[in-house]
Parts: C-alpha cells; structure tokens; sequence
C-alpha cells in the first residue's frame, strides 16, 4: 500500500510540469550578454521556479540539471516588436489572416484571435524568439488597432499581455493628402485627451459621448474604441505610428508634446535627417536596419547605416523585418547593422532589452536575477544567421526545437527507401 | 584579295539575316584595372579554395592564379592578405528596373498581366536604368543579374542578363551574347490573377492546359518556319515567309533550344508535371524558381539536369511556400551524388545585397542536415551555377583564366554577415571601391532630398 503511495506521488512529480519549472537548473560556462551590458562576461546562470534566480561569475552553482555550455554565447530570448505571429498563418491566404476588422476602427484587439498552435511559434522559437508583439493590420483610422504581447511556448493556456500597443500610420495614401491623417489623428486624439473615467463609466454615457462628439460620430465610433482611446491617455499606452518621411516624423513628434503621448515611430526610414529631434524629445524608433531601400517618395534617404547612427545619438531602437512571416531575419538585420558600424551590445539590446523596455515588458528581456528565464544558448555568434539556437528556455523550462520545417527535412533525408507517405 | 574580303561579307551578312538578333547590346567595360591581387584567400566559384594565393586580371580577363606571381610593374597592386576574393555575385532571379525603387505604379512594368500567355513581350523593354537598387546590388559584390518578368502569367515573356553597371540605355546594360530565358510559372499566382476575373486559368488544371496549348501553337509556327527555311533559295522567292509572331517567334525560340526555359514553381508536384509537359514538347527546363519544396524532387531535377534556384529560408507568405526547409538548397545540391544543380537567389532588392549571406545560411542548414558541403562548394551556389542558368558560364561565373575578370574583394570570408564587399571589378574594370568612395549613381540619386548632394550620404 505504501508502495503504491509512493509510485503514485512519484508519477505526480514526474509528469507534473510545475516540477519541471522548480527543477534547479544550472547553465554552466557561458558567455553571458546580458542585454544591459555591452559587452560579455564569462558566467552561471541558476534557473529555478522559471526564474533566474543567481548569476555568478566565479563559484560554480549547485543544480539538480547542470548544462555546461562550454563556452557558447547566452542571451536573453529575443523579442520581436513587430509581428503576425499567431495571428497569420499564411501570408497570401486570407481564410488564416485574422488581423483585420471592419467593424472597430480604433479599438480593435487581436488577442483572443492568438493561435498557440500556429507552426510560426515553434518556428520563431527555433530561432530564438521566445516572445513577440503581435499587431493587426491598420485599420481605416490613422490611430486604430490594439497589439499584444504573447509568449512563444506553444501552451494553450497563453500567457500573454494583452492590448498592451495602440497602432496608427501618417504617409503617403494615395488617395488623401498625408495633411487631412494628420488633421484626423490630431482629432482623435484630441477627443481622447478630453475623456476622463467618469465619462467612461457606462456604455450609456459613452454613447452620449460619441454623439456630442463630430470626430466619434463621423468616424463612427462604438464602446471598445472610446475605452481604448480612453486607456491611451488614462495608461499613457505605448503607441506605434508606422511613419517614414522626415517631415512627418516632424509633425509626430510635434503631437508627442500635444498630447504627452508614450510615442515610437516604426519605419522611419528617414529618420537620420531629424535625428536630433527624434534624440532630443527621446523617440524610441522599430527600425528594419537592412533596408536601404528607398521604396518610396517617403524613404528616399533610406540608408545601411542608419542604426549606426541612432546609436550615435542615443536613440533607443528596436528592429523589425519588411517581409512578413520571415519574423526571424530580425537576427540578420541586425548583423549587417553591425558590419555596417552598430555596436554588437547595441545590436543585443535592440533585440532583447530595448523592446522590453519600451513596451512595460517587466521582468523579461535581459538576463538578470529576478527575471523569467527566457534564455538562449546559442551554437556560435547569434548575430550571424547561420548559427542557430542550440537551447532555448522560456518561463525557465527548455523548450522543443523541433519545427515543422525540420520534420520534413527529416522525412525527405532519412528513410529514402520507404515512400515518403511511410516515413516518419 | 578584295573578292575575297567582299565574299566573307556577303557571307556574314547572309548569317545576321537569318539570325538577325535586334535590340544588340552596346555594352563597353570601364577603363580596365590591371591588377595583381596578393596574397588572397579565394573561393574560385567552381568549389575550389585557394589560400594566400594571387591573381593578375589584365584587359578585362583573368589572366593567372597562383602562389607569388610575379605582377609585372606596370600592374596596380592590391594587398589582399587577410581578405577573400570570389567571382563576381550572379543572381538569377531579378527584378531591378522592370519593380524598380521607388516602387510606383508608374514604373511598374514586371507584369502584362492582360492575358496568361504574353510570350511576345521582353523583360528588357520594361528595365528603368536609372533604378538606384542597381548600384546596391553592385556594393554586395553583384556583377551580373537575370532580370524576369513576373508570375502572374503563364508564360510571362523573355528575361534578360545584364551587366551591373548601370548605364542609362538597357542596350548598354545587357550581357553580350547571353542567350534570352522565357518566364513561366505554375501554381497560384496565375490562377489566381485570371480565375479572379473569371477568366482561364482558375485552377493548376486550367495551367497546364495553358502551357500545352501555347506549345502546340509553337511546335506549328515552328514547322512553318522550318518548312520554308529548308527550302532553295529560289523555292523560297516562289512561296511566302511565314509572317513574323512575336509570341510564337519566343516560343520557338525555346524549342529550337536558344531560349532557356526559367519555371516559377514552388510545389513538387507542379515542378514534376512540368518536366513532364516539357518532355511532351521536347524542350528543356533550364531551372525552377523559387521551388519551395525542390527537396521532395531532388533526384528527379538532378536527373533530368534542371537547376533548383532558392531562397535559403523564406516560407508561409503564400500556401506553396508553406513546406520550408532550410536544407532545400543543400539537398538539391547533394542530389544523385551530388550532381544537383543548386542557386541561391534573391528575386529581392535586399536580398540581392547579401546572396553570400543567404548562401551562408543553407549552407549551415546543410551541415545540419548531415551533409559534408565545403564553403568553396557552396559558393557555386552564388557563382557558377547561376552563370550556367543564364548560359554565360563560359565567359564568367568562376576565376578561370581566361573568363571575365569579374572579381569581388571581401573584408573577410564572405560566409559571414560581417563581410562587406571592398572592390568590385566588371570585366577588369574596377566599378565599386569602398575605401575611396568610387561607387555609381543612378540619376535618381542625385539632388533628390537636397539639391547639392547625392540620396545617400556617407
């Protein structure tokens, strides 16, 4: 009877996964960048309850696990600030596209809309992206669409920051001058700046409130996008304007001081032309630092180097990818931001640190006692995008590398002689 | 004497009547750099490695390599100790100038998307050579690029290979005697286009009766053609020359073997039916593009000798692109003893900047795949291969003696992302030097942001 006492407590520990997360894990021999840090240190990391829990640079740590990494370079799991994940399952496939409404022009979530199972988590997490920002796509207002923060371990039970980013756009449209978005946004958010919690304290009020107001009833505004507008000023919300001509990137920072908005800029491929503008009213930018293209009459001065010159500013910067799905060449633009003269700490941060920062992601995005465990450890330099990850830890607990993409490179390399129905 | 000299021009002018070939490249190199590069490091793009080893180019060839040559004085000198020197980039997927920068409707011009068969129209008369992206491409290490037409039709019309260096006529541009390819392409684009506007083709079944059907039309203009070439000279005066058709005078262009075929296709499947449509009409497939799922079919596109060109890791923007592996490459290059034929290209404004990159990256995905690839064999990737695809590998695409000194100097090896290209040489004539600044501008690039200085400033 005791025995079977026995087996049934240790079948608990065993396939109980919160033993999993309190199993005390050492990774041994790192070179450690941290994300604060600009450079390096040779370093143990003790992991337990998902947490870090000490760092040690001498005295090697007691753990039931100990990984020696000989050597390998650690970092934070990166997070991606710009993304799809979760939301796209394929690009040019409209029936896996859930990032559009038609219906919520300013408060529009994409959250309860995150597939866990999507084949970009494991994917992104693959390659060392443990945790992403995930925004719709704008919507018909210039500021319109909410973001989250999702975290890429494929549970179910997601573990998420929701509607923590409001988005918005001010460019080129084709179709209005870049002078009437500008009106409208400054509109809108002169009509958010007014809302107090009083107005927003029923949905009766509220309508009232759209009603005696010609921008919320010409833009048609319902509950959840005066709530949203509201949260804007009430929470001072991160928001992200994808905006590139200088000119522009003028105006916003001109409604920045308007409004004492929690601004960043995405894009913002002119930026090097007002950079002490952007430096001196402290304009975090999401930048794709390997396009040098000038796609259009508002990125003409697209350049290679323009990360090396935010840094030299100081402006805090963060980067993006301009194909979509392709989240994982964030890692590949920053190398060549490096090649092209950006610090490698820089590049580290723009990838883990900053983007935690920025967002109000606490406790995350840099290896430090008292943060989750979101570690990568990595086969050689993980700014060059030939070395891969060789472990990634999110929440404190390894996490499967396997990915779709190398099941089937398995089943088109291994097995040859069965048909390829028949292979694993 | 003079008879003679007289007759070998009737002679010549008979061949350039019967194969007259308009829109003739001009094409002059710059000012030749003789040169002797000491002491580098090499992958020669046919996959050997040379250490610490020279090169001499002289009047735009190359015209030795080997251990401490003796560069006579007259040759400049470039200290290649510590760097890498490989053949000139060749991507063989482009669209600079036909989408050119900025991209604008009103330079648009990669796809005549009116009807799914446009086999009449050229690539090269869509080409804006004042694109800016050109002199990008060149600073990573590109001297020579295949520029299509788009996917969206069936049969999209003729591509073009041109030089990188930017000119402002395309004439000027293009590769002298580089053969013309003629796009295709399978799957959704092209069904997508047409079956939206209720036309043929809405599904892959509606493709392929598209492709054979322009082949039949082919094979008939062709007999015509043949029928009434094989005729005397007077014969001929008594009967009528079929009257030229642009669209079919491409398509046979392709089954008498002049016009290599280059087939967007992403799906295994697709790729095999189309090998199977190409055997129908007896014409040859010279690569697929994009081939997404190239690493189902490896065998089948080594066997029948057809090049796989690849994204390293792109995936999931549409649903043929949704089986990626980041082996493609080194599994279609492993292929039947490693007989495969595999590229890396960019069809991308910024990929075309950083083909050593993407190269670097299948080849580290290979490796993990099992396979035992060396860097110098997988610079072929990026070199050779692809001037075989264009049909130019006898003038360059490797550092050969005697083929065209298209040369690239890295600052280290070029399988880093660190790497920048240095010195670029087209056809022995330097035309991009990262320490003097010696680089093109297109047109496009000047006193467009501020009228005294050039788009991008240093």
């Amino acid at each position: 009877m005791i025995k079977y006492k026995i087996l049934i407590a240790l079948s608990f520990i065993l396939f109980n996964s919160s033993y999993l997360e309190a199993e005390r894990i050492v990774i041994k021999n790192a070179t450690i960048y941290d994300g604060i840090d600009d450079s390096s240190y040779n370093g143990h990391i003790l992991i337990e309850n998902g947490l870090i829990k000490k760092l040690s640079k001498s005295s090697a740590i007691q753990g039931d696990r100990v990984i020696d990494v000989e050597g390998k370079i650690v970092t934070p799991g990166l997070i991606a600030p710009d993304t799809e994940i979760g939301i796209v399952e394929i690009g040019a496939l409209s029936v896996t596209r859930d990032d559009e409404s038609n219906i919520y022009d300013v408060g529009f979530s994409i959250h309860s809309a995150f597939n866990p199972n999507s084949t970009l988590i494991p994917w992104n997490r693959s390659n060392g992206i443990t945790s992403a920002i995930t925004l719709p796509r704008n919507t018909s207002s210039p500021i319109g669409g909410l973001g989250s923060f999702f975290l890429l371990d494929s549970k179910m039970n997601i573990n998420s920051n929701a509607d923590m980013v409001l988005i918005g756009r001010l460019g080129a449209s084709g179709s209005s001058s870049r002078a009437e978005t500008l009106s409208l946004m400054d509109d809108i958010l002169s009509f958010g700046s007014s809302l107090n919690k009083k107005d927003i304290g029923s949905d009766l009020t509220i309508d009232e409130l759209i009603e005696s107001s010609s921008i919320a009833s010409y833009l048609d505004l319902k509950t959840r996008d005066v709530k949203t507008l509201f949260r804007l000023f009430d929470e001072n919300l991160p928001l992200i304007i994808k905006s590139h001509r200088a000119s522009d990137i003028l105006n916003l920072i001109s409604l920045k001081k308007k409004y004492d908005l929690n601004l960043i800029i995405m894009g913002a491929q002119e930026a090097s032309l007002v950079i002490d503008d952007i430096a001196k009213n402290d304009v975090p930018l999401i930048i794709n630092p390997i396009n040098n293209i000038p796609n259009s009459f508002d990125e003409l001065a697209s350049n290679i180097k323009l990360a090396q010159r935010l840094e030299k500013a100081g402006i805090t910067m963060m980067f993006n990818v301009s194909r979509d799905h392709n989240y994982h060449l964030i890692r590949q633009g920053a190398g060549v931001a490096v090649a092209n003269g950006l610090s490698y700490g820089s590049a580290i941060k723009a990838l883990t640190s900053n983007v935690a920062k920025v967002f109000n992601i606490e406790n995350r995005g840099s290896i430090q006692v008292g943060n989750y465990a979101d570690i990568v450890v990595w086969e050689d330099d993980p700014l060059e995008p030939s070395s891969m990850p060789e472990r990634v830890f999110i929440n404190g607990v390894e996490t499967d590398l396997t990915t779709r993409s190398t099941r089937l490179r398995d089943r088109y390399t291994k097995d040859l002689d069965k048909p390829n129905t028949y292979r694993n | 004497m003079k008879k003679i000299y007289i007759l070998i021009s009737i002679i010549s002018f008979n061949i350039e009547a019967t194969n007259f070939e308009p829109y003739e490249s001009t094409y002059k190199p710059l000012p030749y750099s003789n040169t002797i590069f000491k002491n580098a490091n090499i992958y020669d793009g046919d996959g050997n490695e040379f250490l610490e080893t020279d090169i001499i180019i002289q009047n735009g060839k190359i015209i030795a390599i080997g251990k401490d040559l003796p560069g006579a004085n007259t040759l400049t000198r470039v200290d290649a100790t510590g760097k890498w020197i490989t053949p000139g980039i060749i991507d063989i997927h482009s669209h600079m100038g036909v989408y050119p920068a900025p991209s604008v409707k009103t330079s648009s011009d990669g796809n005549e998307a009116t009807s799914p068969v446009t086999a009449e129209v050229w690539a090269e008369h869509s080409i804006w050579t004042q694109d800016p992206q050109f002199a990008l491409a060149l600073k990573g290490g590109v001297t020579t690029f295949h520029v299509l037409p788009g996917s969206a039709n069936l049969i999209g019309g003729r591509g073009v290979t041109a030089k990188n260096l930017q000119r402002n006529t395309i004439n000027s541009m293009k590769f002298p005697d580089a053969p013309h390819s003629l796009k295709m392409a399978c799957g959704e684009n092209p069904k997508r286009v047409y079956g939206n506007r209720g036309q043929t083709p809405s599904t892959r079944m509606g493709n392929i009766a598209g492709y054979r059907k322009s082949w039949i039309k082919a094979e008939g203009y062709l007999s015509r053609l043949d029928e009434y070439e094989a005729k005397s000279d007077e014969a001929k005066e008594l009967s009528y020359k079929p009257t030229r058709d642009l669209e079919l005078e491409t398509l046979a262009g392709v089954l008498r073997g002049d016009i290599l075929v280059h087939n967007h296709c992403y799906r295994a499947d697709e790729m095999a039916m189309m090998i199977d449509v190409a055997k129908e009409f007896d014409y040859k497939i010279t690569a697929f593009h994009h081939a997404v799922e190239a690493y189902k079919i490896a065998d089948l596109l080594a066997e029948n000798n057809i090049c796989a060109a690849l994204w390293a890791d792109w995936w999931g923007f549409k649903h043929e692109a949704y089986d990626m592996v980041q082996a493609n490459v080194a599994i279609v290059d492993q292929a039947r003893n490693g007989t495969g034929c595999a590229i890396v290209h960019s069809d991308d404004e910024i990929g075309i900047q950083h083909l050593n990159v993407e190269a670097s990256k299948a080849l580290s995905a290979g490796i993990k795949a099992g396979f035992n690839i060396s860097k110098a064999r997988a610079m072929k990737w990026i070199t050779s291969n692809p001037a075989k695809a264009a049909g130019i590998y006898d003038q360059t695409g490797s550092l050969k003696v005697g083929k065209n000194a298209d040369v690239v100097v890295w600052s280290k090896n070029p399988f880093s992302v660190y790497a920048l290209a240095e010195k670029v040489y087209i056809d022995g004539a330097l035309a991009f030097d990262k320490a003097t600044g010696f680089e093109p501008n297109s047109d496009f690039d000047i006193g467009i942001i501020n009228p005294s200085n050039k788009r991008i400033e240093e």
